[in-house]
């Protein structure tokens, strides 16, 4: 299994491997022979090759501190579709397309409002069904197509965000 | 499999108004769910009390292992039928842990009109013995019922899924291999006769139990016979002349504890292995539930938000993220169990259809149960659609929902209208369970449309004799329309019809279809097979 951890803002990649005791971690072309015993106090004994360190580690949702000699160390765990998908993120969400042919009956911006992820833009009505419209991030409306009451075919664009480069 | 990312702005107004709104709608759920379990008239408490007898629900607290989850079903079932007069349809039916084993429990509900059967008890009852046959589930019947209710005789005896349906059932399950243990804890007359009659054990109790076709004033009535109720059909009798019932029990507490035992002797066969990895809360708050149903049944909302609050981790696998996007379809496990999800965002179009039966293919390729949300206004409609093939493709889907093998779950999240019920498997398509949430409403149409649809017919049947209406007119046509739609689409009105297995909480739900899912494997799965996709 591939991992990724982002630690003091860099990303560090690693592999894990089973073994038919524990794990071996693979960084680079090394190979260390790894296992994390946990005991009945919340401590853990981690061992890393010949190396046994006592350690209390803690995790919240994708957080994980790691206590050892003293110090707390803050790592934060990437799922690699995350990670892979974030550098690709921006462009395919700058135009937002209508899901369903209909017609709109809110517009909340207009052209040169910053907004912010999840904010409404436009409520629009298809087959007796209001589908609000949400910022998919923060940005700047760059152009809303139509007007409140205009109807429009399925995939129309209806509104767009400035891209991310030109932003900067 | 990654996590959802939600976009919900958790300190919005909106948010903040929805989850007022949605958390009211369930206490209020669950304050007539209290009232259909406990409140009852004094007179009739007492009767039972001078009789020696346990209510329902104590019965079932001693059935059932101390410390296991009980999923009551249907319990708002009759609640808009006989002027709400018959709670629960005189009839506590759920699935519950008995000697470590999965069992469906049927109980008569004395305290209710002395349990008499009314239609709804007998399509309550019907349904739970399904429930049983579908998924290989022991029975445990608890019977105390005054027999059918005369009355309405006509609406509960003979027609195909009437009271006949129940001792069918049962002979089923007999045949199936799959065990029913009854305990009469009452008189069983009549009909009611065979319900321990045809059950594999049976448990009398001294004094209050007895079995009989007719009972004294019927037999004096028909050849002048007297006999008391213990001669004709008592505990003693039964137990060692007839041979009709197996134990004697002297208190109604220990025929409970004997049919424990026998449940105990069961064997156990191994359940259907599905993907399986050790379970994971969700990461969001499945409270923030409340906040993400929106207040009005005509607004939509993104159902990625639904399956984060529900799923294990929140984590989704989503098939096919940019086709079809009025459908999520995807993977995520439950409790630890895989399943696949369909969800609607939005009305389904060809697309949608197309990849929704795909992806209900793969899913009974992989074995991995279904579990369908719906919130769907329909089908699309319109010429464009039309020439697309809309029809066919939704034939397409309907006929990968029909055929599919792997258990299917089906929860009414918001709307249900038109064919979309029918797509999304809803109850005519054999969901192994089926729940609604407190403000969902299915119909063939919306209301509105319905009562203009009406209007309008009306408007040009009188326009060809010459005729037109004032406004008062079209209203005075609209309004009854409205109103009867308004009620009978209404998730109290479904559930009042067992159009559903229950009402649930929102915030319970991650929990029954927990439950569902591992009664579910108690039958096999089989390999799928379809008939002719319309190309």
């Amino acid at each position: 299994m591939h991992h990724a951890f982002s630690f003091n803002g860099d990303d560090h990649l690693l592999t894990l491997s089973r073994t038919t005791t524990a794990y071996c971690l693979h960084l680079g072309d090394e190979v260390y022979a790894i296992d994390l015993r946990n005991h009945q106090d919340d401590t853990a004994t981690l061992v890393i090759g010949e190396q046994s360190l006592e350690v209390v580690i803690a995790t919240q949702g994708d957080e994980v501190f790691v206590h050892l000699d003293g110090e707390v160390y803050q790592l934060r765990y990437r799922h690699p579709l995350e990670r892979l998908a974030a550098s690709q993120a921006g462009n395919s969400e700058d135009a937002i397309r209508a899901p369903m042919p209909g017609s709109l009956v809110v517009v909340a911006v207009q052209a040169g409002d910053a907004v912010v992820r999840g904010q409404l833009l436009l409520v629009m009505e298809s087959m007796k069904m209001e589908t609000t419209i949400n910022a998919p991030r923060d940005g700047v409306v760059h152009a809303i197509t139509y007007e409140k009451g205009q109807t429009f075919d399925r995939d129309a664009m209806l509104i767009s965000l400035l891209p991310l480069a030109i932003e900067k | 499999m990654k996590r959802i990312e939600s976009r919900l702005n958790t300190a919005s107004a909106e948010f903040l108004a929805n989850a007022a709104h949605n958390r009211k709608l369930a206490e209020a759920f669950k304050e007539k769910q209290r009232a259909v379990r406990h409140d009852r008239p004094a007179r009739d408490i007492e009767r039972l009390r001078a009789q020696n007898k346990l209510l329902v629900r104590e019965r079932l607290a001693q059935l059932c292992d101390p410390g296991t989850p009980f999923l009551e079903l249907s319990s708002l079932a009759a609640n808009e039928a006989y002027d709400g007069e018959v709670p629960g349809a005189a009839v506590v039916s759920g699935i519950g842990i008995v000697a470590g084993r999965e069992v469906v429990i049927n109980a008569g509900d004395a305290s209710v009109k002395g349990g008499a059967w009314y239609p709804l008890g007998v399509k309550k009852t019907v349904r739970a013995l399904d429930i049983a046959i579908e998924n290989r589930l022991p029975v445990v019947h608890l019977c105390d019922s005054a027999g059918g209710f005369l009355p309405l005789q006509a609406e509960l005896f003979a027609d195909k899924y009437y009271a006949g349906r129940i001792f069918r059932n049962q002979c089923m399950l007999s045949k199936m291999g799959v065990q029913q243990v009854a305990v009469v804890l009452g008189h069983c007359t009549a009909g009611g006769a065979y319900v321990p009659g045809l059950s594999d054990y049976n448990i009398i109790v001294r004094g209050t139990g007895a079995i009989f076709l007719a009972g004294p004033p019927l037999v004096k009535a028909a050849t002048g016979e007297e006999n008391t109720v213990d001669e004709l059909g008592g505990a003693d009798m039964h137990t060692s002349v007839s041979g009709t019932a197996d134990y004697p029990a002297s208190s109604e507490q220990e025929a409970i504890a004997i049919a424990r035992d026998i449940v105990a002797q069961f064997s156990r066969q191994p359940k259907t292995a599905i993907e399986w990895q050790t379970p994971e809360a969700p990461y969001y708050d499945g409270s923030e539930l409340y906040g993400v149903l929106p207040r009005d049944i005509k607004q939509g909302f993104d159902m990625h938000e639904v399956i984060a609050r529900m799923v294990d981790g929140s984590r989704f696998h989503e098939y096919q993220p940019a086709y079809g996007k009025t459908l999520i379809c995807g993977y995520a496990h439950l409790w630890g169990y895989k399943i696949g999800i369909l969800a609607n965002n939005g009305v389904l179009f060809n697309d949608s259809a197309l990849k929704g039966a795909h992806f209900i293919e793969l899913c009974n390729q992989n074995k991995t149960p279904l579990v369908f949300l719906q919130n769907i206004t329909g089908f699309m409609v319109g010429r464009e659609y039309e020439r697309r093939g809309i029809t066919k493709d939704g034939a397409k889907m309907i006929m990968a929902v029909s055929n599919s093998e792997v258990p299917k779950f089906t929860v009414m999240c918001h709307g249900s209208f038109g064919a979309g019920n029918y797509g999304m498997s809803g109850r005519a398509f054999d969901s192994r369970f089926l729940f609604s949430w407190p403000q969902s409403q299915t119909s063939v149409m919306g209301a509105e449309q319905a009562a203009n649809v009406l209007a309008e017919v009306k408007i040009r049947q009188l326009a060809k004799q010459g005729k037109s209406l004032s406004k008062a007119d079209i209203d005075a046509i609209r309004e009854p329309v409205l109103a009867d739609f308004k009620r009978k689409q209404s998730a109290y009105w479904s559930t009042s019809e067992i159009w559903d297995d229950g009402i649930l909480d929102p915030l319970d739900t991650r929990n029954a279809l927990g439950i569902a899912l591992s009664a579910s494997l108690n039958a096999p799965i089989a390999e799928p097979r379809y008939g002719v996709f319309r190309m």
